[in-house]
């Protein structure tokens, strides 16, 4: 199953219902992008192919083929030249796994961004241990961080936790670092630690991708196959025990979590619980299922809405939990407050450029989801973009 | 969906909860005068809030209730009925409610009554609070600052002024437990003092050394009307202190990244 990353992917080339694709094999590619492919995730046969209105992709559905084939990448090894790496990486569907900061969408074919993270942590609730996916894939790792490496003139950062070092440190010429970080949500959100080591600008864009796309990556350039499973955790108050599955990218997560989940109605959403998005298959980019009883939703009495409610949004009061949400790392009120204000040009000075909804959505959890702090910063993101597109 | 418990109104009420020492001390000492006085504050403050909730849609917030505490503990005494309800009125209304309610507002509602009384009638005495009410501001302190919606910075940058100005021989006996008291219900307000790190230790700094210069200079002023003063003069410096504190922020970033 495919479905797009950031929502709103023009495609051509569509491969017809009832084509039979092997592992890996190209399943659309992007109309701006041509170069750039989305791979089948499973050796299976196209059962539902979904378009909106302009061609701009919904959903494909793939059923699985027992016994299918895998598709062999050209594989270039690993002293190929940055060219043919950026091709491989198009086609093999490994363009989709990157993150690009500003504005978080798809980096551009051709760009060489300032820096590139490798979050080989995440201290997200219930997320699944890097380390435990990353086990006995050094080698991939290493490998293919130092092709990462050749994508970018600034340094590769490789942020993981306390422990013994995932790869040597300095590997690609010294280009490849190893950034330790603190065991505690939010610090493992690769916004805030763009935010603190290279921050992210206009014209200095910044990419993050999980370390275990990177070690995949890296098996792709020696092998010419796309390794075909992430580990992903299922979890959540809903289900009887959390589960730590391996499953290709883009699983159906009614499957991840049949069988485990407490009676009742419940809700399926694809990452954490604090920034996880009610869906039916996992994203390009989701290690994560977190299933949830669905809330009932009994309206409130009128009185306490006549309290509560009101044209206007509360206001954020400044404590020690709302410092904490943001990791300390900028000065969370006077965000909020350029936030809530739409002033582009405050945000940009604190450093709003390297923030993605990810990042606010602790922060949104601990303030009670009052004022939205994600959607208001989506909405600003995008009002700049369009202002220095212009 | 799920939520966490820090908007605005848990927030009021855990500011308000760790007051409970205070008011209760104040209550236990002040006896029915004083139980009666905070009756007048709630319902003077109460009825404004439910008039800009009827008016304007604005949503009522217990944290009107700490602010009349905080007025009824420390306004001038032998004001008269009128000029109470007055003042309480030109707070609430003034100091807190034409901005948006609490969140919004720049200076502490309580602070803009206690200084609009003081000022306004100087001839009214301001209240001698017992000196154990001034020892309950130690535990609301501590339960503000570990529930997080007090300041630990600007309590401690107050503390640290005070203790440099006692050991420097500053004579700051008559004037500390009023002060305190002041700090605690007034200052500390998450909502009217700074809200970046160091903006919080200059906070605290800045009101501790308001507090000692006016108990040194200021000849003739009672001890919680000095406090009072310095505690309006900081949460009007409050937001320049966090401007600064940002500004220092960016240079050092700056440094560091060679760019904003």
């Amino acid at each position: 199953m495919l479905c797009p990353p950031g929502g709103d992917l023009r495609v051509d080339d569509v491969a017809s219902e009832g084509t039979l694709l092997a592992q890996g094999a190209p399943v659309v590619r992007l109309r701006e992008h041509p170069g750039t492919a989305l791979v089948a995730p499973m050796a299976g046969r196209v059962a539902r192919v979904v378009l909106r209105p302009g061609r701009r992709l919904a959903e494909i559905v793939l059923f699985r083929e027992a016994g299918g084939d895998r598709h062999r990448h050209e594989a270039p090894g690993s002293a190929s030249s940055e060219a043919h790496m950026r091709r491989l990486m198009h086609s093999a569907g490994l363009w989709i796994r990157l993150q690009r900061r500003p504005f978080g969408r798809l980096p551009p074919p051709d760009e060489r961004p300032a820096a590139i993270f490798a979050m080989a942590a995440d201290t997200r609730p219930m997320a699944p241990d890097p380390r435990l996916a990353l086990q006995g894939r050094e080698e991939d790792l290493a490998r293919g961080l130092s092709a990462l490496a050749r994508l970018t003139d600034g340094p590769v950062l490789l942020c993981q936790q306390a422990g013994p070092a995932l790869v040597e440190n300095g590997i690609a010429d010294g280009r490849v670092t190893i950034v330790t970080i603190g065991p505690r949500h939010p610090q493992g959100l690769p916004g805030l630690r763009i935010h603190d080591l290279r921050p992210a600008g206009i014209d200095m864009p910044v990419w993050d991708i999980h370390a275990e796309d990177a070690a995949d990556l890296g098996a792709l350039l020696a092998t010419g196959l796309l390794p075909e499973t992430r580990l992903v955790s299922v979890a959540g108050t809903a289900m009887d025990e959390s589960l730590l599955v391996r499953c290709q990218p883009g699983a159906d997560m009614r499957g991840l979590s049949h069988g485990h989940v407490r009676p009742g109605p419940h809700v399926l959403m694809a990452g954490s619980p604090l920034d996880g998005r009610e869906a039916h298959w996992l994203g390009p980019r989701d290690r994560q299922v977190t299933v949830r009883p669905r809330a009932r939703t009994a309206r409130p009495h009128w009185f306490i809405q006549a309290l509560t409610r009101s044209s206007t949004q509360a206001p954020v009061i400044p404590t020690a939990a709302l410092e904490q949400s943001v990791g300390g790392a900028f000065p969370a009120a006077a965000m909020i407050r350029a936030l809530a204000s739409g002033d582009d040009e405050t945000a940009m000075k604190l450093g709003v450029l390297s923030l993605l909804e990810e990042d606010l959505a602790l922060a949104d959890y601990v303030i009670g989801g009052a004022p939205g702090l994600s959607t208001l910063l989506r909405r600003m993101l995008d009002r700049i973009e369009t202002e220095y597109a212009a | 969906m799920m939520r966490g418990l820090w908007d605005r109104e848990t927030v009021a009420l855990i500011l308000l909860s760790a007051l409970m020492p205070l008011a209760l001390t104040w209550l236990w000492f002040g006896g029915t005068q004083a139980a009666l006085r905070l009756v007048l504050a709630l319902v003077v403050s109460g009825l404004w809030h439910m008039i800009f909730m009827l008016a304007r849609a604005q949503p009522p917030s217990f944290a009107g209730a700490i602010a009349a505490l905080a007025v009824a503990m420390l306004a001038p005494e032998e004001l008269g009925l009128i000029r109470l309800i007055l003042g309480i009125s030109f707070g609430t209304v003034m100091g807190e409610l034409v901005f948006g309610g609490w969140g919004r507002n720049v200076v502490n509602p309580a602070t803009v009554t206690l200084a609009f009384l003081g000022f306004g009638f100087p001839a009214a005495p301001w209240p001698d609070l017992e000196l154990p009410v001034a020892w309950a501001a130690i535990p609301a302190a501590a339960i503000g600052a570990v529930a997080g919606v007090m300041s630990a910075r600007l309590l401690a940058g107050a503390g640290v002024v005070t203790l440099l100005a006692v050991t420097l021989g500053a004579d700051l006996d008559r004037v500390l437990p009023a002060a305190g008291i002041v700090l605690v219900l007034l200052v500390a307000d998450p909502v009217a003092s700074a809200s970046t790190a160091l903006g919080r230790w200059l906070n605290g700094v800045v009101y501790a050394a308001l507090v000692v210069m006016f108990s040194l200079e200021w000849q003739g002023a009672a001890p919680l009307q000095a406090a009072v003063s310095a505690a309006l003069l900081a949460s009007l410096a409050a937001p320049v202190l966090d401007e600064a504190a940002i500004a220092l922020w960016l240079v050092r970033r700056k440094g560091r990244h060679g760019r904003i």
